[in-house]
């Protein structure tokens, strides 16, 4: 049963339109705003690590299910392997932020030019130098995309062929990628975000960086995969497979607020000015979206999908990724624009429009990825699990 | 529901259900082995060893212990802290195995649930005895009282007073709701009229009803829910009564989920050691078959990885911190007077775990039995370095000490494992070990008779 | 008084759901299923409704949480505020884990109370015990014939019974209570 997925004129033309609303805000803020392009920068790396960390989320959640020995997931894998296809365009991205440092066309990381009296970035020197920064952002860019791509055409093979071969070889594949991935995203979260305050650490800060990636990524399938399914795709997704994917939804926003929080409070009740200088910008110029970030990523989510009926009601579980997936593009907005922008920072037709410029590219490039194999993946042993399936409770 | 051929059968040997009632309820039916009274004598009697030195403890005072300015805590909160971490384990094979719907849990559940309530009840010894006077304990617990006096709600220490009581409080029904059903197995298999009233009692009354079995459920499955963040929130609360502090070494941010995965593979360590011993000498291998201990040492290597990683990203925080102090800290834990422990514990935790990724190893009983008993002497001295290391050399110099346990300290944790063990040797004896009717319920889709 | 009723078996659960599809075609009045364990569908063939005790729970939650931060923050604030390494009296963020556990732990007792009494279960508790074997491999259902206990009647509902595949079809009485 072979369905495929047609990526008609009308989905072309929306993302190619919100690709095009974000050309016209760049271009705009290069008119209007006369800040050597700062603005513009922070928007570039807020949006481009975070659509990564959505696409990067793809090649998680299949690798895990893969290694848990999983068999639910089966029906709706091929989303999360569209997704991965969109790391090559986000890691271009960070491609550019590195030939920006380089070229010095934006400040991004102090540390790149640092202050010579700055005791503390010369104690760092031998991590955060431009050279080693980059070797290391190129690893990651590299190794994610090999492993997306080892993943998903393994998952392909494995329909074309009836072979158990296959399914065995990608267990070992997944493990490999979930130990690169599980050093990489902590150590890519440093580089990239946590050096923009760069006389600041926490060693909680990767995983936290985690958890909101695993969020805002499952916030995302599901809403694929209702749109999806309200194109009349994917009719053997039921009801069951959504109470999953909104308990995931549930549990990790849970857990977002529980790393959220013990890092706050470690700080917070440590009182040491190195550590609550952080804080303090964020609950200073920042601080209605220091709570908004709160009330919306746990709150909403918490009260929202508490109920078993609530997890397999499709509108409450799209309101509810959609709510996640503007609540965590918050929360990175408050990772890196006090950091870049300052006091400076704002949220207007620029943001949101570069922001529907990165959703528009996203997009463009998931419909295309889904077109590129049978939307039903049906020689995974796991298949008929995976269609007949009930959950008792 | 459907299960894919694909997948190894977990309850071995073609049986039906009288026959899991039979296999199951045969331990407590029957006259134990010379193996257990061998066992349950050892345990008891390292158990009065331990209360003796408990008594000598409370009777004498803190002195008798080797704490001292300025490491002001030793094997006691060490103990703690490995004790409640061990109880982890079982919550999460109950509750989080539950939601994440993983059938294999049903054959280990009920060991494991029952590991946590002793693990509990001997980490609870602890907190007590430290507190030197112990008829005053109750001061821990917000009461009105003369001295318009309450407890202090902004310390950690506080905050484990509720987060322990809540786990072993909780813990418990969890444990024994699940356990009614089987209970009434017993009631009706016992044919002693002197011991029958007792497990009727127990019993609560269950008769199988379906209104019964449906509101159990939906019970069951809240209590998982809540049992879930318990496991998470326990072991953060426990990690914070070191985090909140702003010594090197203990103020990190990381040290919550650190110490949750830290917990959970010490436990699932300890419910190895327990399980392959139970299912050789109890006879139900074919319940807690190879591939259960397979998706155990899983666990362990994904936990144990997660340790590892949080290992590595200290050391390098330490230095990416350009703080002298923290700097500092790291070193002296590797090089420093206590480097046999550090350098144990980096070898139990981090490099004996990664052997499970060869999956020979994954399936060998005796190799995982050797490696559990390691990985907890490891976890042991994991809460060991963090505790004395970073007590022992902190910011000034001239305050640095060493310690040392007496042999009170030694002969109280001897004891806390032979209350935990001999406790464990008599709930076998007791109660079916093995959830029978949640067996019950995947033996069609799961045993090995079904093929498809 | 002692009513009657029918109890049989079945040794399946699949037979089990078959067979009582059957009985409620039939129009057959189930009085109570005893099974070994819970079995998936029955509540749907039997047409149970959702158990409500999980609202109980919530409100228990509810009550924890609410109790936890009001009596923390009287203590702190109202009764004897004390200045602990200069945090404010209101320290909302220590107050988060005494919240955070009493929450689950009013919420769990909630649920148990409410399942043990909603059930009619405690520590002993009187049980009828109809068939021995329910907590072994039976599964037994318990028909109420209460409205017409005729000679025929009885006849005509034990030969549906038998049709539908249940075994031993007895008439009983209900012990005294």
């Amino acid at each position: 049963m072979e369905e495929k997925f047609i990526f008609s004129g009308k989905y072309k033309f929306v993302s190619l339109l919100l690709i095009l609303t974000g050309l016209i805000a760049v271009v705009a803020g290069f008119f209007v705003y006369h800040d050597h392009g700062s603005r513009f920068w922070a928007n570039f790396l807020m949006n481009t690590t975070y659509f990564n960390a959505i696409a990067l989320c793809g090649v998680v959640f299949i690798a895990v299910h893969m290694l848990g020995n999983s068999g639910w997931q089966v029906s709706i894998q091929r989303v999360p392997e569209a997704m991965s296809m969109f790391l090559p365009v986000s890691g271009f991205l960070m491609l550019v932020i590195l030939a920006g440092l380089w070229f010095n066309f934006h400040h991004l990381y102090h540390w790149a030019h640092p202050d010579p009296h700055d005791t503390i970035l010369e104690l760092k020197k031998g991590y955060l130098n431009i050279p080693f920064f980059s070797i290391r952002t190129i690893i990651y860019i590299a190794g994610w995309i090999i492993f997306a791509r080892i993943l998903r055409k393994i998952s392909v093979l494995q329909d074309n062929n009836n072979d158990l071969k296959y399914f065995k070889k990608s267990t070992v594949y997944a493990a490999l990628f979930i130990v690169f991935f599980a050093i990489t995203s902590s150590t890519s979260a440093w580089d990239w975000l946590m050096s923009i305050d760069a006389h600041w650490y926490s060693t909680m800060y990767g995983w936290y960086i985690f958890s909101g990636l695993f969020v805002s990524g499952t916030a995302v399938i599901i809403l694929l995969v209702l749109f999806l399914k309200g194109a009349g795709y994917m009719k053997h997704v039921n009801k069951e497979h959504l109470h999953d994917l909104g308990k995931y939804l549930f549990g990790f926003s849970i857990f977002w607020t529980y790393l959220w929080f013990s890092q706050y409070l470690l700080i917070w009740y440590g009182n040491i000015p190195e550590e609550t200088a952080y804080y303090v910008p964020r609950l200073d110029e920042y601080r209605n979206l220091f709570f908004i970030n709160l009330g919306v990523n746990f709150i909403f989510p918490f009260l929202a999908l508490m109920t078993r009926n609530s997890k397999r009601q499709p509108w409450i579980l799209a309101m509810v990724s959609v709510v996640a997936f503007i609540g965590h593009w918050i929360d990175y907005y408050l990772i890196v624009m006090p950091g870049t922008m300052g006091a400076e920072a704002g949220i207007g037709f620029f943001e949101i429009g570069m922001t529907l410029g990165y959703i528009g590219m996203f997009l463009f490039v998931v419909f295309w990825g889904l077109t590129k194999a049978s939307l039903v993946p049906e020689n995974h042993p796991y298949y008929k699990e995976s269609m007949e399936y009930h959950t008792q409770y | 529901m459907y299960v894919s051929p694909v997948r190894e059968p977990l309850i071995k040997g073609g049986k039906n259900y009288s026959k899991v009632t039979e296999d199951i309820t045969r331990p407590i039916l029957t006259k134990p082995g010379k193996l257990w009274f061998f066992g349950i004598t050892i345990s008891s009697i390292a158990a009065v060893i331990g209360l003796i030195a408990m008594f000598i403890t409370v009777r004498d005072g803190i002195g008798r212990w080797g704490v001292n300015r300025t490491i002001g805590w030793g094997w006691g909160i060490t103990n703690l802290v490995w004790w409640i971490g061990i109880g982890h384990a079982g919550t999460f094979i109950s509750a989080i195995l539950l939601l994440f719907r993983q059938k294999w849990r049903t054959s280990i559940n009920r060991s494991a649930e029952a590991m946590t309530i002793f693990a509990v009840m001997c980490a609870g010894v602890f907190p007590l005895l430290h507190m030197g006077r112990l008829p005053l304990a109750y001061f821990i617990f917000p009461y009105p009282n003369t001295r318009g006096l309450w407890v202090n709600f902004n310390s950690p220490l506080l905050w484990d007073v509720f987060a322990i009581s809540t786990y072993f409080l909780v813990s418990l029904l969890f444990w024994y709701t699940g356990l009614i059903p089987d209970i009434a197995t017993m009631r009706d298999k016992i044919k002693n009229k002197f011991i029958k009233p007792i497990y009727s009692f127990l019993s609560f009354g269950w008769k199988g009803s379906a209104r019964h079995w449906s509101r159990h459920e939906s019970m069951s499955l809240i209590l998982a829910g809540l049992a879930a963040p318990l496991v998470l929130s326990v072991h953060s609360i426990v990690s914070m009564d070191f985090a909140t502090s702003v010594i090197p070494g203990w103020h990190t941010t990381i040290f919550p989920p650190y110490f949750v995965s830290g917990a959970i593979f010490s436990g699932f360590a300890m419910v190895l050691t327990l399980m392959i011993v139970a299912r050789k000498a109890m006879n139900i291998e074919q319940y807690i078959t190879v591939g259960h201990i397979e998706s155990m040492n899983k666990i362990i290597i994904a936990t144990g990885s997660i340790v590892g990683i949080a290992y590595i990203t200290e050391l390098f925080m330490a230095w990416y911190s350009g703080n002298i102090y923290e700097r500092f800290a790291f070193y002296n834990r590797a090089f420093g007077p206590y480097w046999w422990a550090y350098w144990i514990m980096m070898t139990c935790n981090v490099i004996t775990p990664q052997l499970f990724w060869f999956r020979k190893l994954r399936r060998n009983v005796v190799f995982t039995f050797v490696v559990s008993i390691f990985i907890n002497i490891g976890m042991w001295f994991e809460r060991f370095v963090i505790i004395v290391t970073s007590l022992h050399r902190d910011f000034l110099p001239s305050s640095w000490s060493m310690y040392k346990p007496t042999l009170i300290e030694v002969a109280i944790f001897t004891g806390t494992l032979g209350i935990f063990f001999t406790l464990f040797f008599l709930f076998i004896r007791i109660f079916p070990v093995v959830a029978m009717a949640e067996v019950k319920g995947i033996l069609k889709t799961s045993g090995e008779k079904t093929k498809h | 008084m002692n009513t009657p009723y029918i109890s049989a078996w079945f040794d399946d659960d699949e037979k089990l759901l078959s067979g009582l599809k059957v009985f409620k075609e039939k129009g057959i009045k189930i009085a109570d299923v005893l099974t070994p364990f819970p079995v998936h569908g029955i509540d749907k063939v039997l047409g149970y409704r959702r158990s409500w005790i999980a609202r109980v729970g919530f409100i228990g939650g509810v009550l924890g949480a609410a109790s936890a931060l009001v009596f923390q923050a009287w203590v702190f604030t109202k009764s004897y505020p004390l200045n602990i390494g200069g945090k404010p009296f209101f320290a909302l963020p220590s107050f988060i884990p005494v919240t955070f556990e009493l929450t689950v732990l009013f919420a769990a007792f909630a649920m148990v109370f409410a399942f043990l009494i909603r059930s009619k279960l405690g520590p002993g508790a009187k049980t009828e015990i109809y068939d021995e074997r329910i907590t072994d491999d039976r599964f037994v259902v318990l028909v109420d014939i209460n409205e017409n206990h005729s000679e025929e009647n009885i006849k005509k509902i034990s030969a549906q019974m038998a049709e539908a595949g249940a075994m031993d079809i007895k008439i009983k009485l209900t012990e005294n209570k």
